[in-house]
């Protein structure tokens, strides 16, 4: 396939955005109609484009001569691409139910399907120069749906994701910069281009270099010091909390770290390094931080996005192994991570939006009014703790083997870290549950009888999530086999 | 899959079933009762038969869960899934009378299937990782069976199930990850040579990973001081669940224990004595908190901390006899076996009585026994078998660990010295542990004593009651009085029978622990080994006359005896030592270290803007070029601040002389140079000058 044809599911949803925005559809309906059919015409292209890749990079133009923007399609971008092609129909479907009675809903939905295009650019991007072009572009277009409700809360939040984004593109881009400088050719090799031989002197910079990007990237991935955007921006509507910020925009976070490691700098250079040392530590403090205050947060929403926030780190923590098997850790998780935690948050949305309940303690006896929202969220919370039979046991346990593949001291904290933050895990999702089902008694029953699951287009995507994490938790091989592919670079 | 897959149908069928059975429920609530007996009967059956025609079956599903599971059926594992399925059975149609009356029954049915698949696949499993699996999910679905009535003290109590379970399971699950670091295999039946490998050079890790899987597994069957959750969570979970819980999901514990004794320190002294340790505190306290509990259903639970003591005792023994340890392991492995049974019939009969009393208090219940001849002579079987009473079944594996200990005494004597550390050498030590072992198994004899006199010899201290009770014959339908008697008959032809019934079991399941048959066969009734029963016997009586009858008992003026609690109230090491680090100080201190993380980032923005980044805003700004007004005026201000201080305290001065001298001063500037740009100040300067110049002409 000829390799311009990758422009188009980049292009086709920022056109379509663009074009909502500028001749709005009033009625309901057909506005559904159109964004959906959009979306979902968009991943049929992914999925085509994915499945028949073009053999060679697609070269746009060059800013200057030595950072040239390329596209390209390899084992990490069918796998990124792949995910997010996957969530975006089901998301969106979940979206017009869910916004269904808020105001400038035409505006929302553009810049969603815009994002869509840009989240496809990170995954494509064929070096780190397109990369940072469109990580920063995803910075932009999220910003007035994060903003969206317009309230003084989420204003304070818009202004904080803003200064932290900022604040860590400029990390990014002074990584960009020096390792332009220290490689032999810019664009995504596995192994990394990093002009080793002739570094000479300069490794320690190439390492300062590699810890500042890694932290610049960070920023999205909510890696401690730069985590505190994430909850904040939970006052989002649940779709955005939901698809941005637990799968397209903190992923892409990951993701530029994953291309940063393995492809840039390269894992063999940085495995063993003082630079490995320091960021496995932050990755563990934020592990640490983001179980603890889950437990302590009340806030249905604002839980889970710690949970996320330490989930990302569990990512990390597989990447920072710098080893194939720490990446498949990683992939792993991404994929599995995505999809329970995308269902989580569609339940507290759920639940959101049918009783208007926000906290924790509000849930008592909701379980038997809404049983299939409480499911899914019984069968997402198990396997966010981690529980066999579930998928989130089979991505942690291949991390704890990526952590032991050497026996060291650093392996053994780590697998204390996650054991601890499974623990946490437990205890701020199960207790979810527990509320729903077992509290309260009948009083809380008869109290939330009035309420009831919400209409199929919220249930539809719950229903498929929980079902493949269960499937995922039986059998992963297909799964498992195909990261290895991408780490081992013979996809 | 390699192998034969009836091994997964045993494990994944009753899991199942509970879903159709939930299903079922939904339309028709006596087709789902008895649906549930008949998956829970075939499936006892099919073990049973399994068992008889003997051989190995093993089974490996690769690729499930990540590290595949796998599973094998050899002696031991088929003797411990016959009983698990043979008292699920007998639970199920129990269970069908003791919930009649009960809500979520659907819930409980779908749960206690689950419990059952998991609880199979632990005994069957042939590795660590599947032994875990299983492990968490029957911790997980045992919860719900728990929890099934929904008061508060007992969501109170499932909260504590639930965090040991979890905290233990996680643990656990640590120690696993470390040994497969360190040896490379979970393979049960690999792991014994792998660890005899990798073990010098290792010993610290082997150490730390054993202790923590000991955390794990110990948790589950009762270890002191992880015991905290057995006598909150028994009384409150419904009779069926609360035997099935004592009788075979603590004994799950027991195999994870298993296997760190016969596989990961085969034959290790330290390891041996460590265990043996734990296992007289936890017999000790066991029996000491039955004697005093007042509560049907925790003195059990309590009475079953104190047994699993005993099997601990036997575990350690075993290890610590190393090659010459034929009798601990025989006495450990038919002292599980036997608790299990035992535990069923008590638990049961502790059942019928709630089913009619919906009360456990001693006080409460006296005397409902009375003229019911069944239900006497289940609780009485329950009673002599779990006493050790000769020719009751608990007799038989009380004395097998008993004389691993005396074995192990006359070793000593004879001066082998058996291990290299002295406190495993001093033969005073072994006496004294068998004296406590005599103490406990007497503890045990009184505390049924106990509850058999209240329940059947005693008369309720209200007269109606106790006529309303005399009266009640008809207290269980016949489906339940069969399960009692049956279960009962099968104690009592194993106490009867040994040589034909228990020494075969033995026989069984020795092989998993590595143990042979000894050499010369033990004659039970021997008159060495009658003492040690009789000791116990005589103490026993001792201690009920003395600490219950004439210690718990208080003379009301009716001249009725009321039973009272002796027990401190705040001797409990869950109020007094667990929750307040779990719930207080852990999540201060996390709650404090994260806040400081919080701001990290925060705090260095808030920083820079109260200092360099500093923000100008109006009116608080003193114009600037007024170095003297500043200087003076702060040196005034000082002095008005120290007046303020100290003589002006009642009036203070309220002045800013930098701000006052400022205003001044640039007042006098404006004016100065509106006055020098003046047109009339130009005039006047003209005419001064001519003037001066005037002057100097007139005076030169």
């Amino acid at each position: 396939m000829s390799p311009y044809f990758i422009l188009v599911p980049i292009l086709v949803p920022i056109l379509a955005g663009i074009l909502l925005m500028t001749f709005p559809i009033q009625d309901y309906k057909t506005r559904a109609a159109a964004v959906e059919t959009v979306v979902i015409l968009n991943t049929i292209l992914v999925f085509v484009l994915l499945l028949n890749r073009p053999a060679e990079r697609l070269y746009l133009f060059s800013f200057v001569e030595g950072l040239p923007l390329t596209l390209n399609i390899d084992g990490m971008a069918t796998f990124f691409g792949g995910l997010v092609a996957f969530l975006w129909p089901l998301a969106t479907l979940y979206t017009f139910e869910y916004m269904r009675h808020e105001e400038r809903v035409n505006t929302f939905l553009s810049f969603y399907t815009i994002t869509y295009g840009v989240t496809l650019g990170v995954a494509f991007a064929g070096n780190i120069v397109t990369m940072y072009l469109f990580y920063e572009a995803l910075t932009m277009v999220t910003l007035p749906l994060v903003i969206h409700t317009m309230t003084e809360e989420a204003q304070k939040a818009t202004r904080k994701y803003l200064n932290y984004m900022i604040g860590g593109t400029a990390f990014a881009f002074i990584g960009i910069v020096f390792y332009s400088l220290f490689c032999t050719d810019i664009e995504f090799v596995l192994g990394g281009n990093l002009d080793v031989a002739n570094l000479g002197e300069y490794a320690n910079i190439a390492l300062l270099v590699y810890v500042l990007a890694f932290f610049g990237f960070g920023v999205k991935a909510a890696v401690f010091p730069f985590h505190g955007w994430l909850p904040t921006a939970s006052v989002a509507p649940t779709p955005v909390t939901a698809l941005l910020h637990a799968v397209a925009v903190v992923k892409s976070g990951v993701f530029a770290i994953m291309r940063l490691t393995y492809f840039c700098f390269g894992a063999d250079f940085l495995k063993g390094t003082w630079a490995q040392t320091v960021v496995v530590i932050a990755v563990m403090v934020t592990i640490v931080y983001g179980s603890t205050m889950g437990v302590r947060e009340n806030h249905i929403k604002r839980r889970l996005a710690y949970s996320t926030v330490a989930n990302l780190s569990y990512i990390l923590l597989g990447v920072t192994m710098m080893s194939p098997l720490g990446l498949v850790a990683g992939l792993c998780h991404m994929f599995v991570h995505a999809i329970m935690k995308i269902s989580g948050f569609f339940c507290a949305g759920a639940v959101m939006h049918q009783t208007d309940k926000n906290y924790v303690y509000e849930l008592d006896g909701l379980g038997y009014a809404m049983p299939a929202t409480f499911t899914a969220l019984l069968i997402s919370g198990l396997s966010l703790t981690g529980i066999p039979l579930f998928a989130g046991f089979v991505s942690k346990w291949s991390i704890v083997q990526a952590l032991l593949e050497e026996p060291s001291i650093m392996g053994y904290v780590g697998v204390f870290v996650l054991l601890y933050s499974a623990l946490m895990t437990g205890i701020y999702m199960l207790s979810l549950n527990v509320r729903g089902w077992f509290s309260g008694g009948t009083a809380a029953r008869q109290d939330s009888a009035r309420f009831h699951d919400p209409s199929w287009l919220m249930l539809l995507p719950l229903a498929i999530f929980s079902v493949l994490t269960v499937a995922l938790g039986l059998n992963a091989q297909a799964l498992l086999a195909f990261v290895q592919s991408i780490a081992t670079g013979t996809f | 899959m390699t192998g034969n897959p009836i091994l997964l149908l045993l494990v994944l069928g009753p899991m199942a079933a509970g879903i159709v059975s939930y299903l079922i429920g939904r339309r028709n609530k006596a087709l789902r009762d008895g649906f549930a007996i008949a998956v829970t009967s075939a499936e006892a059956v099919v073990m049973l038969l399994l068992v008889l025609m003997g051989g190995e079956v093993s089974l490996s599903v690769p690729g499930v869960c990540g590290m595949g599971l796998s599973f094998q059926l050899d002696g031991f594992r088929g003797v411990f899934a016959t009983v698990t399925a043979y008292m699920w059975m007998m639970t199920t149609i129990f269970s069908r009378e003791y919930l009649a009356h009960s809500r979520n029954r659907n819930r409980y049915y779908l749960f206690l299937l689950m419990t059952f698949g998991a609880t199979m696949g632990v005994f069957l499993s042939d590795d660590l990782f599947t032994t875990f699996v299983f492990f968490e999910l029957m911790s997980m679905a045992s919860y719900v069976t728990v929890i099934h009535d929904e008061k508060p003290e007992t969501l109170y109590a499932g909260g504590v199930y639930l965090a040991v379970a979890v905290i233990g399971g996680l643990v656990a699950l640590m120690g696993i990850f470390m040994l497969y670091s360190v040896t490379g295999t979970l393979q049960l039946s690999e792991l014994l040579a792998a660890c005899q490998a990798a073990f010098p050079g290792n010993e610290a890790w082997f150490y730390v990973l054993g202790g923590c899987i000991l955390f794990g597994f110990g948790a589950k069957a009762g270890m002191y001081p992880l015991h905290v959750w057995l006598p909150m969570a028994h009384p409150v979970a419904p009779a069926p669940a609360s035997a099935l819980l004592s009788g075979i999901i603590t004994k799950s514990g027991i195999f994870g224990v298993l296997v760190l004794c016969t596989r990961i320190f085969a034959e290790n002294a330290y390891w041996g004595f460590v265990i043996l340790l734990l296992g007289v505190v936890t017999m000790l306290l066991g029996g000491l908190l039955a004697i005093f509990s007042l509560d049907l259903k925790r003195t059990l639970a309590c009475s079953s901390m104190s047994q699993l003591g005993f099997i601990f005792v036997g575990m350690g023994m075993m290890d610590l006899l190393g090659e010459e340890n034929a009798l601990a392991v025989r006495g450990t492995l038919l002292h599980m076996f036997n608790h299990s049974n035992l535990k069923l019939v008590l638990f049961m009969a502790a059942g019928v009585v709630v089913m009619n009393l919906h009360k456990l208090d001693l006080n409460d219940i006296r005397g409902f026994g009375r003229k019911k001849p069944l239900l006497c002579y289940v609780f009485l079987m329950g009673s002599l078998g779990i006493g050790g009473i000769p020719l009751f079944n608990g007799y038989i594996s009380k004395t097998l660990i008993h004389e691993s200990i005396v074995e192990y005494i006359e070793l000593l004597e004879e001066g082998h010295s058996v291990v290299s550390f002295a406190a495993a050498n001093s033969a005073t030590l072994f006496h004294v542990i068998e004296w406590l072992f005599i103490i406990t198994g007497a503890m045990t004899v009184a505390y049924m004593t106990k509850l058999f006199v209240v329940l059947f010899a005693e008369k309720n201290r209200d007269r109606a009651v106790q006529a309303s009770f005399e009266a009640n014959t008809h207290y269980c339908n016949k489906a339940t009085a069969a399960v009692l008697a049956v279960s009962a008959t099968v104690l009592t032809i194993l106490g009867v029978l040994p040589y034909l019934t228990l020494n075969k079991i033995a026989d069984l399941g020795q092989g998993f622990l590595n143990g042979v048959s000894p050499k010369h066969a033990v004659n039970y009734f021997s008159l060495t080994n009658l003492k040690g029963g009789l000791y116990s016997i005589v103490i026993g009586a001792a201690i009920y006359l003395l600490v219950i009858r004439l210690g718990m008992r208080v003379k009301q003026p009716d001249r009725t005896y009321v039973y009272v609690n002796r027990w401190p109230k705040h001797l409990d090491l869950l109020e007094l030592v667990y929750r307040p680090l779990v719930l207080g100080l852990l999540p201060t201190v996390a709650g404090f270290l994260c806040r400081c993380l919080d701001y990290v980032l925060d705090g260095l923005v808030l920083l820079g803007r109260k200092t360099t980044h500093k923000q100008l805003r109006e009116g608080h700004l003193l114009p600037k070029g007024f170095e003297l007004a500043y200087v003076v005026g702060s040196l005034l201000d000082g002095v008005v601040a120290l007046l303020n201080a100290t003589f002006c305290k009642r009036n203070p001065i309220q002045a800013d002389f930098v701000r006052f001298f400022a205003d001044q001063s640039r007042i006098y500037e404006e004016t100065k140079r509106e006055v020098m740009s003046g047109v009339s100040f130009s005039l006047m300067m003209f005419g001064v000058g001519i003037m001066v110049v005037v002057i100097y002409l007139l005076v030169v």
